[in-house]
């Protein structure tokens, strides 16, 4: 597996003292860690098959993507449906990002983001000088301001209030041109994480989401919701050289197979998120090139620990017993995945890989039921188109269970449903989530007062070692705090997370510069200014 | 007494537009979520809910935004998308344009086609010919549209030939006259649904009057082959066909939502399909209508044009 030589890369690297994603510091070592990254994307990441030497500067490119509709948005920092977030990373930046190969945070528009005297309740940011919007206004601190500010706004709070809602909004203060404070409610090392995320992108002070603004490689030209959008070649992009194609149009499809047919038909240049199941009939075709990533993306099937018959934990775990993960890769993502273990962000520095990888067991299962007094369970699983291969884990899970006796009814529900009244609340279901590091995924959704806590987790151990873990910049010390949450997480929690899966793009043999990425952003985190036509 | 009829039949058409709307309201209503749910979905946290309602003005009673949208389609205004807040006019305008040309195209070219296959087939009724052509339109008759898209797609479009795109792009403010090969393989799996049907009630009625007496007389006046079968045998046999193509024509109407979804075009039918996915209810509430109308309308011009081939029922209703 070619991320665990990437391991060993970024160990190497953050043992060297020069760079690292979470290698938080105290105060001065801060500025080493988050600061002077310049444009580095390709860092860590495998090598790219086309250098820009090999481009032909020019042309159009035109790339599919499935979702979106009439509500079709280029405002960035509302970005919902998969093309909404491919619009979003070429208009805009956010002050961070992780990036591609998920090793880094890496410096976009901030040059350093750091903790005033260790203490990790006060962050300051500063701005990479000479920065430009699309309409020549230089990028200040008050564009960062009311970019924040916008996103908190309480009257309409944009996707990065659930992440950032710790920001003191009205604390936030300019040192100077470049330079913003910025207060938090609580202390929090995971800032950098949570703030460095693509809907938190930097707009104008003058924004106007119908005729957007921002810093990306591409300006905007139109959008037909639903249909498609255009973008154009942003000259006076800072980093220098890129984007190489002058247009770019990225066309919405409402089906899978319909934005295939068109890539093998010519008709666009490049797709993402190929449906497992046609992943080899591509990679037979001789023009096309298929780019297949592995991910940190975990689609689990969720359990409600206050909802009977799961507010049992030994009927959790029986569940989390009945699950054959191997035969779960190979029969719904057609073995575009690798197994996991009941445990998320398995990027991070911390991730408790020590844990034993736990087995499909139904004699234990059945035992564990049995002593609950659930020997003849029979339980609902909603499930929904929201994400590929959810459908059909839900079936194979309902296989699976049969070997222990246990009866799991799939309930298919369209997405309006799924997401309606019940959203948070379905006592089982399943869910998808990106690659993120551990805080930030803990953040999102393993506390009270997280914003999607589906399986209504809420321990207290857990959250003490949480808040101690947020407040600690030293890295090991958090690490031992984060293992021992997962601990409690991988014996109590109330996830069966079966499979991290794959994210498979497509491209004509025509163009080159789309990389691999582990964050699960696909096209090589929608990096489309690296991406051109070959000579 | 035709005019009175007709407007009789205008009148129950306009009742029948009615109910449909409240059914498709009921089920509109039935469905679970609402589009700020629909719309935010995994994204909805309780903020930003409360925010985008307040912004698409959901929080009116479902009812007062029924009444509002029909007093709204009575004086000709179509309201505004609950998804977007744009005017369901300016979002479907362009829609329904392509929409009606597929179906306009499909239907000019499908209905002479059948016409001209089942009245060649009658002439060769039981042989060769008239085996090989009820075999295949019989198979074509039992094959889903998509699955006939899907494979017009295989063949002229990714796999075998490139000749045609494979689906239906259009560039911004593009129609799709202005890019006609958008049009082919839609029109063409529209066309392959709707012929076998055609063709074979114009062949049955067809083998009916050919076996008549007034065609064995004509015959044997010594009249030509062909005016026998198209001054004589044709318009008599194609009153059955008249029928049969209105319903095959309004099933266009609403065939059009598979066949667009098949090949992502730019039409009523993904718009319709995305409005009910968006719980978008006039969006939802516009298209069926104009789906329900079109069959309503063409379902009064084939009783009309039945008279009016029918001398008997002309005179009566004269």
């Amino acid at each position: 597996m070619v991320w665990l030589d990437e391991e060993l890369t970024r160990r190497q690297v953050i043992r060297a003292g020069a760079a690292g994603g979470l290698a938080l510091g105290a105060g001065g070592a801060l500025a080493g860690c988050f600061g002077g990254d310049d444009d580095s994307a390709n860092n860590g990441a495998p090598a790219p098959q086309a250098q820009p030497g090999d481009f032909r500067p020019g042309g159009t490119l035109r790339i599919g993507a499935t979702g979106g509709g009439a509500e079709d948005t280029v405002d960035g920092q509302k970005p919902t449906s998969d093309p909404d977030i491919m619009r979003t990373w070429q208009l805009f930046e956010p002050l961070a990002v992780r990036n591609a190969a998920f090793t880094k945070l890496e410096m976009v528009l901030a040059e350093s983001l750091e903790a005033e005297k260790g203490k990790a309740d006060t962050w300051t940011v500063r701005l990479k000088p000479d920065l430009e919007f699309h309409n020549g206004k230089t990028v200040t601190a008050d564009d960062v301001i009311f970019s924040l500010q916008r996103i908190l706004d309480p009257k309409d709070p944009k996707v990065g209030a659930a992440s950032i809602g710790y920001v003191d909004a009205k604390g936030l203060k300019k040192m100077d041109a470049r330079t913003v404070r910025i207060p938090l409610k609580f202390a929090n090392s995971s800032f950098p994480e949570d703030l460095g995320q693509y809907f938190n992108n930097i707009v104008p002070t003058d924004f106007d989401p119908k005729n957007p603004v921002g810093t990306g490689a591409f300006k905007y030209k139109s959008l037909k919701p639903g249909e498609q959008s255009t973008f154009v070649r942003f000259p006076n992009y800072w980093r220098k050289g890129e984007p190489y194609v002058d247009e770019l149009v990225i066309i919405d499809f409402t089906e899978p197979t319909a934005k295939v047919n068109a890539l093998v038909g010519g008709q666009v240049e490049a797709i993402n998120n190929v449906p497992f199941s046609q992943v080899s009939s591509l990679q037979g075709n001789g023009n096309l090139k298929v780019v297949i990533s592995e991910t940190g993306s975990w689609q689990p099937f969720t359990m409600r620990v206050d909802a009977d018959p799961f507010k049992d934990n030994r009927v959790r775990q029986a569940m989390r017993l009945l699950v054959d993960r191997d035969q779960m890769v190979q029969q719904v993502l057609s073995g575009q995945g690798r197994i996991a273990n009941d445990l998320y962000a398995p990027y991070d520095d911390c991730y408790a890989k020590d844990l034993p990888q736990r087995k499909q067991d139904l004699e234990q299962a059945k035992s564990l039921l049995k002593q609950a007094g659930q020997s003849d369970l029979r339980v609902e699983l909603v499930t929904g188109d929201i994400f590929r291969g959810v459908v059909e884990a839900a079936q194979v899970f309902a296989e699976q269970a049969k070997g222990a006796g246990v009866e799991v009814k799939v309930r298919k529900v369209d997405t309006g449903t799924f997401y309606g009244d019940n959203y948070l609340s379905w006592p089982f279901a399943q869910d998808f989530w990106a690659t993120r590091t551990y805080l930030t995924q803990v953040a999102q959704g393993s506390l009270p007062d997280s914003p999607f806590n589906e399986t209504h987790w809420d321990d207290k151990e857990f959250q003490s070692l949480i808040r101690q873990a947020r407040g600690e910049l030293d890295e090991d010390k958090r690490c031992e705090l984060l293992k021992e949450a997962q601990k409690l997480e991988y014996d109590k929690g109330g996830y069966i997370i079966p499979y991290f899966s794959n994210s498979v793009d497509a491209h004509s043999s025509k163009i080159g510069g789309i990389q691999e990425a582990k964050s699960g952003f696909t096209l090589g985190n929608y990096q489309l200014r690296s991406v051109g036509f070959l000579k | 007494m035709l005019t009175r009829l007709i407007l009789r039949r205008l009148a129950l058409g306009l009742l029948t537009l009615w109910l449909v709307s409240l059914l498709v309201f009921a089920a509109t209503l039935a469905l679970p979520g609402d589009a700020a749910q629909a719309i935010l979905g995994r994204e909805a946290t309780p903020e930003r809910l409360a925010a985008l309602r307040d912004q698409l003005h959901l929080d009116e009673p479902v009812v007062t935004q029924y009444l509002k949208w029909l007093g709204g389609i009575l004086t000709g205004d179509l309201g505004n998308s609950a998804a977007t807040q744009q005017p369901v006019s300016e979002l479907l305008s362009d829609r329904v344009g392509n929409s009606l040309f597929l179906v306009v195209v499909s239907a000019v070219v499908a209905v002479p086609l059948s016409i001209f296959v089942g009245v060649w087939t009658a002439m060769r009724r039981d042989r060769a010919p008239d085996h090989i052509v009820s075999t295949g339109s019989l198979i074509l008759a039992s094959l889903p549209e998509f699955v006939i898209g899907i494979a017009l797609i295989l063949l002229f479009a990714t796999e075998v030939f490139h000749a045609f795109p494979a689906v239906s792009l259009l560039g911004p403010g593009e129609k799709a006259w202005d890019d006609p090969k958008v049009v082919v393989l839609p029109a063409a799996t529209l066309v392959l649904a709707v012929v076998p049907y055609i063709s074979r009630i114009m062949r049955g009625s067809m083998v009916e009057v050919l076996e008549s007496e007034y065609v064995t007389m004509a015959t044997l006046k010594g009249l030509p082959r062909r005016t026998v079968i198209w001054r004589h045998a044709v318009p008599n046999a194609i009153v059955p066909a008249i029928q049969v193509t209105a319903l095959q024509l309004a099933y266009l109407a609403g065939g059009v939502v598979v066949v667009e979804f098949v090949f992502s075009y730019p039409g009523i039918g993904a718009a319709l399909v995305e409005a009910v996915g968006n719980r978008d209810m006039p969006v939802v509430q516009t298209v069926t209508m104009l789906a329900a109308g079109i069959y309503v309308g063409l379902n009064i011009l084939a009783d009309v044009a039945t008279i009016l081939v029918t001398p008997k029922l002309r005179t009566a209703a004269r």
